[in-house]
């Protein structure tokens, strides 16, 4: 067929692979450029060097599937990439074929804007390129106003010499497009080979570029900058531990906002509540999530005392709250990037509860905001004796919000005797239990508000001796005290600077390697802790109190493939022994780092007076919570196994450089940028989509498939049945059982494991962790047993709640139909040929029931 | 007694002092017993279906399209390959759902005379006017024409056709002296089932379900790709409803499923493969990244068989006809992380649906 037709030439009839037409690229100079096939596979091949288990003409086959004449450049990578992405859930081993194509084509586009470039660059050409590129991107992106001038200081060339090529192929698919989506720094193009969206420009960072530039940033003032910024680059290049999303995007540039957290509380004036609104938009400008303490606010029907008329309660503030946080965040792109905290006596509770309903007055309702509940352990004690629960309106019980333990209690009763003599205006009584069961059910339906207790919060806090915890933030691991400046004091918002340890970095089939964690931790609390003061603060009360306290939020990923790796099921003891231990081990070790660096650098301003300085530390504080809890009330281990008796001593008499140091948050992004599980999350499926901004990432359980593979299991048949089961592999017959219990997902897991293993991390930190819960069928009793339990067993507090949707669709690439969808038999009785055919009069047939 | 017309409808005069309904009287068409009456439930494949449509309930403005909006209006975010095919694509939907929410209430609901299947049909209804507003929010959302839009259907012959096709079964149920009740009248309506429920349905929204998904599995269009997952979770249930309801009409009525009436059945099913080819290729004259009419026309030869399967049917294509779309996996089979169903409001369970005890 002539190359020259101009209509498009393919023809496809049964099989669209058997064509041989020519299919050709068009260049940018118009020309037409066709595709050599066997040029490709060899490219393909030479692409996936070292990436076992995978086939190159495979891969090539599904590329003819994708390409149509006359595309361009940019659209047959984009074909290639797609092409590897299909096979995916055949072995994990695309995932990282993906992730190459990608890499071919970043190269290209990074090199390409400091000079004119080959068609391709190989692995081996890259790794001469790396140190002299890295010169250029720096002077050039200082040059362009990307990065701060600061940075040229540095001795690039010595810089340049650590820089690891290989590592660029350690990503995963997923990791590599959310870092060319988002984290590299984008020049204006220069070379322009097609179309591509918006004009985003150029990506001219490579991704060890990336990891030096934001440890430079980190490092800046740094007396021997040059050796903590190899430090730091490689504890983040080797994926032991990444920063922050909002760190790595702006660690080094001419604008670096590296906090994750602020946490501010509202006071009860139009003042304050529109100066919070405010503070919420600037805040939330340079990518950072909030968490807003909207307790103090007065209720619906309040009296008003400058217009003699009657509040509106707190709801339409929220509102404002909600479209500000729309506005602010461009583009919709990161909608939902605060949450708002009300206190479970508050009078507006109930409507607070409905906030993301999606019926009801819109006027009323925050779709894009988050919403949590902060709840005394008074009310749960209520709960568990059936009694009533007073509502109030906080202007008529001004202290009753910064009040906790035995003194909220009194307080309360004395409220509630106040307003049994009449002389509360606005209150009412609810039965405890109702309004407990319509939180959970409201959680169940709309996933908010989420569950987080008050009293361990305050009472277990460092700080209590300079303030009070009046929420958490925007994802339930921050526990830090909130001012909002009213009787003369100066206001505070709390500022969290977080990061997280890859355990799945830190254990061989031995157990957790304990020397390389403590290195990991030690360079990461360093590193944190100079985040506070290389920082650029949007407001001034976040400078003034991440200054003064010096709160850091270190957290652990990668649990789940820790587990998998040490072959220990998630619903199991062994599961929340390790948990109890890794977390031990993770306290004591930042706490000894937090103290040397208080010996190096000094102790954090208020650190007198905290529970660190009485020797009180988190594993101690457990007692505090212990002393305002009945014993009923509170059933926690608080075994121990390391020496800390003498950190205890090193902690007081040597002091702490943070006032706050651990907190799990998380890591949605950042670990999948290491390639490894969320946090301290269970496996959500073996065979799942995850869904995110950059679009939908096919995720196979590499350790069931490696696992499979041993034993001869893993074939196509295997691919279909995981479907067929939604990632479930307990009703697949030819897997053993020691399989199944490892690989148990999020949903068959009873999720009082995961309450189990939480309250022992619990145990060791100064602040919170993220702690997901997952419900497979609706039910109301299973769900108050659940959430009495985290909060017996000590919890701060929960995060979401989890559960499933209702029905599935069609398996659109099962051969034939499953027929799960169907209940009657397509047959006739009458058939013979059939042996799955139903009478309808037998009621023991399986098809109709 | 009533007259039969009435009885099933349930329009008639009330049967004073009748004999109470017994499951054996209750039938998927020309039923004796009152059709008003739920209880006691025969089919409960029709009653857990009507539960899981509630429990799938959504609504088009939770789904945010400012991404859309952003690439739908820069000069360089989608060829002019792929426009076309958005527009064709929505151009088709926005007046079908319309079609086939009018089958429903206009022809088929008379005619089925079981009060659980009619719970079915009246939340199917209701989610055909979900799914119209989902179009109407598209339109809106991207500042379509909408004239050009809801025209298509009469303005494109490629889906006029279609549309012309199918309104052909409707146009018999609907005249109001139609009743079933004999073998020829029982098969019409057996016709229009197999043309809304298995044709409209269950193959031709595939085709576009697969057009939009193609742009989604890029990131394109993602607002819209994400309410085509939703309309695509509901049309899964719409469509096995009118499976089972074949099927269940089949067994108790087994005469009406002759070898020529499934002859015609499985012609019915090639014409209007053949219908949603052409449609495909009026829709993508020009190959795309990804895609192209005659991976569309293997799509539908591939869902064509599949429909025969489930209908209990031979095959009107080859059987090794695959699906060459092996990306469909990432974006209908597999269970999502984040984002998607896992966080839906599931509005019906509020109240009473958990239970405490």
């Amino acid at each position: 067929m002539s190359t020259l037709t101009a209509s498009p030439v393919r023809t496809h009839d049964a099989d669209p692979q058997s064509d041989e037409a020519i299919v050709r690229i068009a260049l940018p100079s118009g020309a037409l450029h066709p595709i050599d096939y066997s040029r490709l596979l060899a490219q393909v091949e030479e692409l996936c060097a070292g990436v076992s288990d995978i086939s190159a003409s495979q891969i090539v086959e599904e590329i003819r599937r994708n390409v149509y004449d006359g595309m361009t450049r940019r659209e047959f990578d984009e074909a290639m990439i797609i092409a590897a992405r299909t096979l995916v859930e055949n072995d994990p081993a695309y995932s990282y074929v993906a992730a190459r194509f990608l890499l071919d084509r970043l190269r290209r586009e990074a090199l390409g804007a400091f000079s004119d470039l080959p068609e391709q660059v190989t692995h081996a050409d890259m790794a001469r390129r790396y140190p002299g590129y890295f010169r250029s991107y720096v002077l050039a992106a200082i040059e362009l106003g990307l990065l701060d001038p600061q940075l040229a200081e540095f001795d690039l060339d010595r810089l340049a010499c650590e820089l690891r090529p290989e590592r660029d192929l350690t990503f995963g698919f997923l990791g590599l497009q959310t870092l060319y989506d988002r984290y590299l720094l984008r020049a204006p193009r220069r070379h322009v080979d097609g179309a591509i969206r918006g004009d985003d420009g150029v990506p001219i960072e490579l991704p060890q570029a990336f990891f030096m530039r934001v440890a430079m940033g980190v490092c800046l003032r740094e007396t021997d900058r040059e050796a903590r910024a190899i430090d730091v680059y490689h504890l983040i290049s080797s994926f032991d531990f990444m920063f922050s999303t909002p760190t790595l995007f702006n660690a080094g540039t001419t604008r670096p906002q590296l906090s994750s957290c602020f946490v501010t509380t509202v006071q009860d004036d139009l003042d304050s509540i529109f100066s919070s609104i405010r503070n919420n938009a600037l805040l939330s400008k340079y990518a950072g999530g909030l968490g807003n303490d909207w307790t103090p606010v007065r209720g619906m029907g309040a009296y008003i005392k400058g217009t003699n008329g009657r509040s509106q309660g707190v709801v339409p503030f929220l509102k404002i709250a909600n479209d500000t946080a729309v506005a602010v965040n461009q583009g919709g792109k990161r909608r939902g990037a605060a949450c708002a905290y009300l206190e479970t006596w508050h009078i507006d509770i109930e409507e607070f509860l409905d906030l993301r309903k999606n019926t009801g007055d819109e006027r009323r309702r925050t779709h894009d905001m988050n919403t949590a509940n902060w709840i005394p352990d008074l009310f749960l004690q209520r709960v568990e004796a059936d009694a009533e629960w007073t509502l109030f309106s906080p202007d008529e019980v001004p202290e009753l919000h910064d009040l906790y333990g035995q003194a909220f209690t009194e307080a309360y009763l004395a409220y509630e005797a106040k307003a049994a003599r009449g002389e509360i205006r606005v209150c009412r009584k609810v039965r405890a239990v109702d309004l407990w069961r319509r939180m959970l059910t409201m959680l169940f339906e709309t996933g908010h508000p989420w569950i987080t207790f008050k009293d361990p919060c305050n009472l277990r806090s460092p700080q209590q001796h300079v303030g009070v915890v009046h929420s958490s933030n925007l994802c339930t691991e921050i526990t830090l005290n909130t001012t909002a400046g009213t009787d003369g004091s100066p206001a505070e918002v709390a500022v969290c600077n977080l990061g997280s340890v890859n355990l799945a970095n830190h254990v061989d089939e031995n157990g957790i390697q304990e020397e390389r964690l403590a290195r990991t931790i030690r360079t990461a609390v360093r590193a944190l802790d100079n985040v506070i003061d290389v920082n650029f603060y949007t407001i001034p009360e976040a400078r003034r109190s991440n200054l003064r306290h010096r709160p850091i939020g270190l957290g652990l990923m990668g649990v789940q493939d820790a587990l998998f790796r040490l072959r220990l099921p998630v619903a199991s003891e062994a599961a929340v022994e390790f948990a109890d231990y890794t977390t031990e081990l993770f306290s004591y070790h930042a706490i000894s780092a937090s103290v040397d660096l208080a010996a190096e650098r000094g102790r954090y301003e208020t650190f007198e007076g905290s529970l660190w300085s009485k020797g009180i530390l988190p594993i101690d504080s457990i007692e505090l919570l212990a002393a305002a809890r009945p014993e009923k009330d509170l059933e926690v281990d608080r075994s121990q196994r390391l020496p800390w008796s003498e950190l205890r001593e090193r902690v007081r008499t040597i002091g702490m450089r943070n006032s706050n140091l651990m907190a799990i948050a998380p890591t949605a992004t950042i670990s999948n940028i290491c390639g490894v599980s969320q946090s301290i999350e269970p496996l959500y499926r073996n065979l799942f989509v995850k869904a995110n901004m950059s679009g939908d990432f096919t995720s196979v359980n590499p350790y069931l498939v490696a696992d499979l593979k041993a034993l001869g299991l893993w074939d196509d048949a295997m691919v279909r049945e995981l479907k067929l089961h939604d990632g479930s592999i307990q009703m697949i017959d030819r897997i053993p059982e020691e399989l199944k219990q490892l690989y148990t997902t999020a949903f068959e897991i009873d999720a009082q494991w995961l309450v189990e293993a939480a309250a022992r991390r619990q145990k060791w930190l100064d602040q919170a962790q993220s702690l997901n819960l997952y419900i497979a069928q609706p039910s109301g009793r299973t769900l108050d047993r659940l959430y009495r339990l985290a909060w017996r067993r000590g919890l701060k507090t929960t995060y979401y709640l989890r559960s499933q949707g209702a029905t599935r669709v069609e398996k659109s690439t099962l051969r034939g139909t499953d027929g799960r969808l169907n209940a009657v038999a397509a047959h006739l009785s009458r058939s013979v040929s059939e042996p799955a055919m139903c009478s309808l009069d037998d009621a023991s047939c399986e098809a109709c029931q | 007694m009533t007259d039969k017309f009435s009885s099933a409808t349930g329009l008639g005069e009330i049967d004073r002092g009748a004999a109470r309904v017994s499951v054996d009287d209750k039938a998927m068409i020309n039923a004796r017993a009152d059709v008003n009456q739920l209880l006691p439930l025969k089919y409960h494949w029709a009653w857990e279906k009507y539960l899981a449509g509630c429990r799938n309930h959504w609504m088009p403005n939770e789904v945010p399209m400012q991404a859309d909006i952003a690439l739908w209006k820069s000069s360089d975010g989608l060829t002019d390959a792929e426009r076309r095919m958005v527009k064709r694509n929505l151009g088709f939907f926005a007046t079908s759902e319309s079609l086939v929410a009018n089958n429903i209430v206009l022809a088929v609901y008379r005619h089925l005379t079981n009060p659980e299947c009619r719970q079915y049909l009246l939340r199917q209804a209701f989610e055909e006017a979900v799914h119209t507003h989902a179009f109407q929010y598209i339109c809106e959302g991207l500042g379509l024409d909408e004239g050009e839009l809801f025209n298509m259907y009469r303005e494109i012959p490629s889906i006029t056709d279609k549309a012309a096709w199918a309104l052909e079964y409707t146009r018999h149920l609907e005249d109001p002296s139609f009743t079933t009740g004999t073998t020829q009248k029982d098969q019409a309506f057996l016709r229009d089932l197999v043309a809304f429920y298995v044709v409209f349905e269950g193959m031709w929204f595939y085709t576009g379900f697969a057009q939009i998904l193609s742009l989604g599995r890029r990131n394109k269009m993602v607002g819209i790709a994400e309410q085509y997952q939703y309309i695509l979770r509901d049309e899964s249930v719409h469509l096995n409803f009118g499976i089972d309801a074949i099927n269940q009409i089949k067994h108790e009525n087994p005469w009406l499923w002759t070898e020529d009436f499934q002859d015609e059945v499985r012609r019915m099913l090639f014409e209007a493969c053949e219908l949603e080819i052409a449609y495909g290729r009026d829709t993508i004259p020009h190959e795309m990244l990804g895609l192209s009419a005659s991976l569309c026309d293997q799509y539908m030869r591939f869902i064509t068989n599949r429909r025969c399967t489930q209908l209990g049917l031979a095959p009107v294509f080859p059987s090794d006809v695959q699906n060459p779309f092996p990306w469909m996996s990432e974006m209908m089979d597999l269970a999502k992380e984040k984002n998607f169903f896992e966080t839906r409001v599931i509005e019906y369970q509020s109240g009473g649906a958990l239970s405490w005890d």
